[in-house]
């Protein structure tokens, strides 16, 4: 064998090399893909019972100023399977964005205190968290798309009951593409929803392109 | 609550009046449904009342301070009719005839006093568009014999110049908000103060009912939910450790690899035609 045969070898040799670890990498980049996006639809579908149509009686009500009701926020969230032990801070709206305020500090996360607390019968409770930060690293949903149907999690509430937790769903969407109405409904079946960043990272806008959602319900 | 921006709202001057002319207006919108939700809100003091609705009797002993409905009425026009309890539709003491309900409206019909203390009937059209998640919705309505009045939330007023059967309103930062209703101009409290609960994504309509003369202003609430929205996005990280899809380096490196497999067996090709 020639030296020139050889360098030829070598080099489709290292060219193989390079496409497989391509190949590799290509593959484990992927997205973990959706689960039970049909059980998430259906939860949010599923309308609370109206009056009876042709119902002769009429609702009739104080017409007092209304009192605040009682709801019951998450405090502490554990999902055993992803190691995640979080406390849980109520949090709105960001005046300026108009976006869901994410808990600044990455290893806490938020509950949208303007949605269902978990005393509930109907809607959806909505949890949101990091998946990470440039300045602090991973956050407390940097596994969150490891999830899967069955899987339990317990969100505990500030009258410190613990209320145990199914995943029925796991779903990715482009952020512009998202559902947010489904997810923020508060009629429908009781759930719990949990959302974080995740897909491909946008270096330069240091943005994800999509969301992580996943929907749980009452175990 | 933010002040600052509840009196921004209240500044845009939507203070708008609807009588029976204004809801006939809204028929001209195109209605998406045929029936529309109404409530009947009742604000004449010590005056328990049956309502008839097209001669039928809808409510029976309603109380005065009491919020009925909503119920669906098919678009139409109706005849209300209030009667003392028990007594016959034939001998109201307040009727409307040929009251006009749009489609795909939702009304509230309030029995009330006007400015002079004479009861009568006003139908206001709600707004139930959605408010911008965080917000929620304040509407005020001067149904009351009183004079114009200020209503002031934390002491600053927010709506001013408020006359009988005229309505205020305007979309605030949800949260509790000290309020209460003074004679425009003045600091002479007419009503209040008392706590609002303005929850998010709701509309709280207030009314005020009553007669000054006779001592018995007061309010009325009627609260509709439903109205929120979702907020703009769920921004959720920006270190890029859990990024998904493949970098720029993986087409650099598919690029190498490819190019090397290519040069690679072009030489292996060519030694060999070489050789021969």
């Amino acid at each position: 064998m020639t030296v020139r045969n050889r360098g030829a070898l070598a080099a489709l040799a290292a060219g193989v090399a390079a496409l497989t670890v391509a190949t590799l990498v290509a593959c484990n980049s992927q997205p973990a893909g959706n689960v039970g996006v049909e059980e998430a639809s259906t939860l949010a579908a599923s309308a609370t019972p109206s009056a009876v149509e042709g119902d002769p009686s009429v609702p009739v009500t104080a017409g007092e100023l209304p009192a605040g009701a009682r709801i019951v926020p998450p405090v502490r969230l554990v999902i055993p399977g992803i190691d995640v032990t979080a406390t849980v801070n109520a949090v709105g709206i960001n005046e300026r964005t108009n976006e869901f305020e994410v808990p600044p500090s990455v290893d806490q996360i938020g509950w949208y205190r303007y949605g269902p607390g978990l005393e509930t019968d109907a809607g959806s409770v909505v949890i949101a968290g990091h998946v990470d930060s440039a300045k602090q690293g991973r956050g407390a949903f940097f596994r969150l798309r490891e999830l899967d149907q069955g899987d339990t999690l317990t969100a505990t509430g500030s009258d410190g009951k613990a209320r145990k937790y199914r995943v029925v769903a796991r779903e990715e969407y482009a952020k512009t593409k998202i559902p947010l109405e489904r997810y923020f409904a508060r009629d429908g079946k009781p759930r719990l929803t949990l959302i974080t960043c995740g897909g491909p990272f946008d270096a330069k806008a240091r943005k994800y392109r999509d969301n992580i959602v996943v929907t749980a319900v009452p175990a | 609550m933010q002040l600052s921006y509840f009196r921004r709202v209240a500044a845009g001057g939507a203070v708008a009046a609807l009588a029976f002319a204004g809801v006939a207006a809204f028929t001209a919108t195109p209605a998406y449904a045929a029936t529309s939700k109404v409530s009947v809100v009742h604000g004449i003091p010590d005056t328990p009342v049956d309502v008839y609705v097209n001669g039928k009797k809808t409510l029976d002993n309603f109380k005065p301070g009491d919020v009925a409905g909503p119920l669906s009425l098919a678009e139409g026009e109706y005849d209300i009719a209030l009667t003392k309890p028990g007594e016959p539709v034939g001998s109201a003491i307040l009727k409307v005839d040929n009251a006009e309900v749009p489609g795909g409206a939702n009304i509230s019909i309030a029995a009330h006093l006007d400015a002079a203390g004479k009861p009568k009937i006003t139908p206001f059209v709600n707004d139930v568009s959605k408010v911008d998640a965080g917000k929620a919705r304040l509407i005020v309505r001067h149904t009351a014999a009183a004079p114009a009045v200020d209503v002031r939330a934390g002491g600053t007023p927010v709506f001013k110049g408020l006359t009988n059967p005229k309505e205020a309103k305007g979309d605030v930062d949800a949260g509790t908000v000290k309020a209460d209703v003074v004679l425009a101009g003045t600091d002479t409290v007419a009503i209040g103060p008392a706590d609002l609960n303005l929850k998010e994504g709701t509309a709280t309509i207030v009314y005020a009912i009553g007669s000054a003369e006779g001592k018995t202003l007061d309010v009325v609430a009627q609260t509709i939910t439903g109205l929120h929205s979702a907020p703009g996005g769920v921004p959720s990280g920006d270190g890029g450790q859990a990024g998904t899809g493949v970098q720029t380096w993986w087409y650099a490196l598919t690029g190498a690899g490819v190019l090397l497999l290519l040069g690679g067996g072009v030489r292996m090709a060519t030694a060999r035609t070489g050789r021969k």
